[in-house]
């Protein structure tokens, strides 16, 4: 009845200043990345369990293009309440080196960086090579005729080809994609060759045995895929740059109020604990990480410091990330 | 025996067989308003569903899939405002019959003939689906591209009496296309530094302003000449009406299926397709394309609603998605514990049967929901310009913003209403613009991936098309 | 063929700007990349908006060769009153959106465009203005949970005090 009479309050135009505790109304979730991606799938799926916790919806929506910073900007002229907050992935961090904007996750708080994917070399089945050295030998000998699935600048692939190149040179030809699903879609097809991915989506047709898996790019192996060494096993130069990999998290706007950003922490905290969303991350071959306050923050700066100079150092990113305050690890 | 007993999954449960319909009842709605779409609500229902078992879950989705690809005719017919990209063709003709009082003709043969399509769809996802994903997961960039460039062809079939303001419309549809930040190389294109175009424009806000806003103004023009009295006759059509239409509708069905199938093209490149094809084959249609063709109608409906089952087929036997709804769908399939990929018909046959058999479900439900109640929507028509405009152009305001909730996007739709205004009155066909922002990402991507992949040598690519899938697969076309 | 086609009002300055329009366009494709490579981003930009232009300049060739036609004005025939008006009330429309709301401005948008096209009532206007957006609201907002800029009603918490009463 109480509710019914504030309710009737507030239709009639007397809304008094607030003075619930929060949250007092739906809160708005804005994804950076379209409808079955993995950052949407992934909030979709943690996000009920924490509805569960805070007592209120989370109205969630994709707001994509422009690699993420259209939705990222749109969280960020929100005001700094907590009802806004945005679902994203990696990118932001490295929207300054590559001239993409101004913003990124410095202007945000964290309130869960939830998982990390696994980067994998996948190759059509039945390419001329099954190791990681082996497809380097094969690329020296035939330069160029390779062809590298890529996501354009700064995704996954980009990356991962410059840690490669890091170490040793290759001359191969990258064929853009707009996502790893298309781009692994066309390798299955045979429109190219070589394709680093995330393991979630290649893990079926690996186990189906329609893709080829190189090498888990991470330092160490991987127990969906237990046959498959892990790079650091044949070159264990790469050992200095891993592990790496995209990740999820969740943010709300710089200056919003600690009572309520601990509120957040705390039901995405337990969210992120349920079994259901842990056998799913674990299905989909994530690394869950669950990271909140100073540590998720000290990840991230880690996380930007590596990315952004490899990708300076490659020459893919256009500004020096000394530039922004980020310094070489 | 299994199979038989996996059909009968959605058909011998009472609640699934509900859920199936309430999805297809819901999914006719938001198909027919523009700014909500599919995507958005089969997005939505997996937060909604998430405790429920998987069955229930799909049966709810495929329903609202399957409706809504045919609500999205109704406002085509009805107020020429398509309710979704695959019947911008449906309104084409359809829009034209209404003017004449025949909407409630226009939609009973778009009802039956979405049917056949859709039942013809899913007979291929559960004949041929492996033989169908194996064709189309071998489509390489070149062959997407030689696609795209057949699809831009249609803008001859499209222009109406100046073939060159056609042309130069279908060009400003790829140019609008590219607007924004180029995904494969992070290039802004056209964005002449505002920051709000780095996400490209719309594609919806462009349709609604261009169909929609458009044709509230130019109606503005006869605001008080009374409206169309619609024919309550004739609605559903005669067993020898559809039999006359059956051969065409079967080949755009095939059309459909197979665009459909294509990871990457859905149903609004199969009905334009489709609409085409119609075009070339008919040699003497009743009533001219454009002025109310039935030929026009049954051409894209049945194409679109073909393509549902159509995008199926790589989803269930690869685990890619033929659409941005199935991608939604495999998400949802990892939330409820399964692995959608090429394992998935090994480990469980039952889940594609099912599909298979709630898709037929759903289709049957459609057929019944769409064929009744026409009599009521007619009457929108005939409610009085002077409050139907107004409420259009609310709802096309609340689509456009709705889509990426932007205020940016109402500006866009405004802005392409007021071109589609003047286009409209200089003779400029609006459709050709349409098709290029439909057809523009196919195009210029695939182009730039099959010249990259011959490493910038256009001589080798062009071999190359000689030999391509898609040239032997549609060279009987021509 | 329509027999010897006029030229309308204002056809040859819509068909001037679209050249004119068409040219910059083309500059800023070659803006892109210029003549890099085939495969550069501003390829496909470059000859489509080369297209643009050469249709452009037919088509006002094409414009220049009719006759004026004289039985029509522009004030009658291409911009009367109405379509200005209904112009600039979208326009406004989508400025008031954000500061004032999605309730109030639709409902005034109605109030006024029903009472100005059909000069009926003001109780009819209210009527249908407010049954209209109170349907849309009831889809959009309860239950396809699509958020309209809030602004000075709060919806928010009008919502969370209906779903508390179940």
């Amino acid at each position: 009845m109480r509710h019914f009479v504030y309710g009737a309050a507030v239709v009639l135009g007397l809304a008094m200043p607030a003075m619930a505790e929060y949250p007092e109304r739906d809160i708005q979730g804005i994804i950076q990345w379209g409808a079955g991606g993995s950052t949407d799938t992934v909030s979709r799926s943690v996000t009920p369990h924490a509805e569960a916790v805070l007592g209120a919806k989370v109205i969630l929506q994709n707001v994509t293009g422009g690699v993420g910073a259209i939705g990222l900007n749109q969280a960020d002229r929100a005001d700094a309440d907590g009802y806004t907050l945005l679902f994203g992935a990696e990118n932001p961090l490295l929207y300054k080196v590559m001239g993409l904007g101004e913003k990124d996750y410095a202007d945000f708080v964290p309130i869960n960086v939830i998982a990390r994917g696994i980067p994998i070399l996948v190759a059509q089945p039945d390419a001329p090579f099954d190791t990681f050295p082996e497809m380097i030998a094969y690329i020296n000998e035939n330069p160029g005729e390779v062809r590298f699935g890529s996501t354009g600048p700064g995704g996954l692939p980009s990356v991962v080809t410059a840690m490669i190149n890091d170490k040793t040179p290759i001359d191969v030809t990258a064929v853009p994609y707009d996502g790893d699903g298309p781009a692994l879609t066309a390798l299955q097809g045979g429109a190219i060759d070589v394709m680093p991915a995330v393991l979630g989506a290649a893990l079926e047709p690996v186990r189906a045995g329609n893709l080829k898996a190189i090498a888990i790019f991470d330092s160490e192996g991987v127990e969906q895929l237990p046959d498959v060494p892990a790079i650091t096993d044949t070159n264990p130069e790469f050992a200095d740059l891993l592990p790496w990999g995209p990740f999820f998290g969740i943010f709300a706007k710089a200056g919003t109020p600690d009572d309520v950003v601990a509120k957040l922490t705390d039901a995405y905290g337990q969210a992120t604990q349920n079994a259901d969303f842990l056998s799913m991350m674990e299905g989909r071959g994530f690394r869950m990480l669950s990271l909140t306050g100073a540590e998720a923050q000290e990840f991230l700066d880690g996380w930007q410091s590596q990315t952004a100079w490899i990708l300076y150092d490659a020459e893919i990113a256009k500004n020096s990330p000394e530039d922004f305050g980020i310094s070489r690890p | 025996m299994d199979i038989l007993s996996n059909l009968l999954i959605p058909i011998v449960n009472l609640d699934l067989l509900m859920l199936i319909a309430v999805g297809t009842f819901a999914g006719i709605y938001v198909g027919a308003i523009p700014g909500l779409s599919v995507t958005m609500a089969v997005s939505i229902l997996i937060s909604f569903t998430f405790s429920w078992e998987v069955y229930p879950a799909l049966a709810l989705m495929i329903g609202i899939y399957m409706g809504g690809v045919y609500g999205g005719s109704r406002t085509a017919i009805l107020l020429n405002i398509p309710g979704a990209p695959s019947a911008i063709a449906t309104a084409l003709d359809g829009f034209p019959m209404a003017q004449h009082g025949r909407a409630g003709e226009a939609i009973g043969i778009v009802t039956v003939v979405s049917f056949i399509g859709g039942f013809i769809g899913i007979f291929a996802l559960g004949a041929f689906a492996p033989l169908l994903s194996d064709f189309a997961i071998g489509f390489q960039p070149r062959d997407f591209m030689l696609l795209a460039i057949m699809g831009i062809l249609l803008v001859g079939s499209l222009s109406g009496d100046s073939l060159v303001k056609g042309i130069f419309a279908g060009a400003l549809g790829i140019g609008v296309g590219a607007v924004g930040m180029d995904p494969l190389t992070i290039q802004d294109r056209f964005v002449f530094g505002i920051s709000e175009l780095r996400g490209g424009i719309s594609f919806v806000a462009v349709m609604i302003g261009l169909f929609g806003v458009s044709e509230a103004l130019i109606q503005l023009h006869s605001i008080h000449t009374p409206a169309v009295r619609q024919k309550i006759t004739g609605i559903i059509p005669s067993w020898s009406k559809v039999r006359k239409h059956l051969p065409l509708g079967l080949q755009t069905s095939t059309i459909g299926t197979i665009v459909g199938a294509l990871p990457g093209t859905g149903g609004d490149i199969a009905a334009l397709m489709a609409y085409d094809h119609a075009k070339r084959v008919t040699r003497n249609p009743e009533t001219p394309f454009g002025k109310g063709a039935i030929e026009g109608l049954v051409a894209p409906e049945t194409a679109n609603n073909a393509a549902v089952g159509g995008a199926f087929i790589p989803m269930l036997t690869l685990g890619i998605p033929g659409d941005a709804v199935t991608a939604i769908m495999i998400g949802a399939l990892f939330i409820h514990g399964l692995n959608p990929g090429p394992m998935l018909m090994i480990e469980q046959p039952d889940m594609f049967w099912f599909i298979v058999s709630s898709l037929a479900l759903a289709n049957v439900f459609m057929l019944i929901f769409g064929l009744t109640g026409i009599r009521l929507f007619v009457r929108i028509v005939e409610l009085p310009r002077t409050v139907l405009l107004p409420v259009i152009m609310v709802l096309s305001i609340v689509g456009a913003y709705a889509v990426n909730n932007s205020l940016t996007d109402v500006y866009w739709m405004l802005g392409f209403g007021v071109l589609g205004y003047f286009m409209r009155l200089y003779g400029y066909p609006l459709a050709p613009i349409i098709l290029g922002v439909i057809l523009s990402r196919l195009l210029d991507d695939n182009w730039r991936r099959a010249i990259i992949s011959e490493r910038e040598d256009f001589g080798a690519m062009m071999m190359g098309i000689f030999t391509s899938r898609c040239r032997c697969a549609c060279s009987w076309r021509w | 063929m329509e027999p010897t086609p006029k030229r309308r009002p204002g056809e040859l300055v819509f068909n001037i700007a679209i050249m004119l329009a068409s040219f910059g366009l083309l500059y800023s494709a070659y803006g892109i990349s210029g003549f890099e490579a085939l495969s550069a981003p501003g390829a496909v930009p470059m000859a489509t908006t080369a297209i643009m232009v050469v249709c452009a300049v037919v088509i006002l060739r094409q414009t220049l060769r009719k006759g004026a036609d004289t039985s029509q004005t522009m004030a009658a025939d291409i911009l009367p009153l109405i379509v200005i008006v209904t112009i600039a009330m979208i326009a406004a429309y989508a400025v008031l959106l954000r500061p004032l709301g999605f309730l109030p401005t639709s409902v005034l948008f109605l109030l006024v465009m029903v009472r100005f096209l059909s000069r009926r009532g003001w109780g009819f206007c209210l009527a249908v203005s407010v049954g209209t957006v109170f349907v849309i609201w009831i889809i959009f907002r309860l239950i396809f949970a699509v958020l309209m800029p809030q602004g000075i009603i709060p919806e928010g918490r009008i919502v969370s005090a209906i779903t508390s009463l179940f």
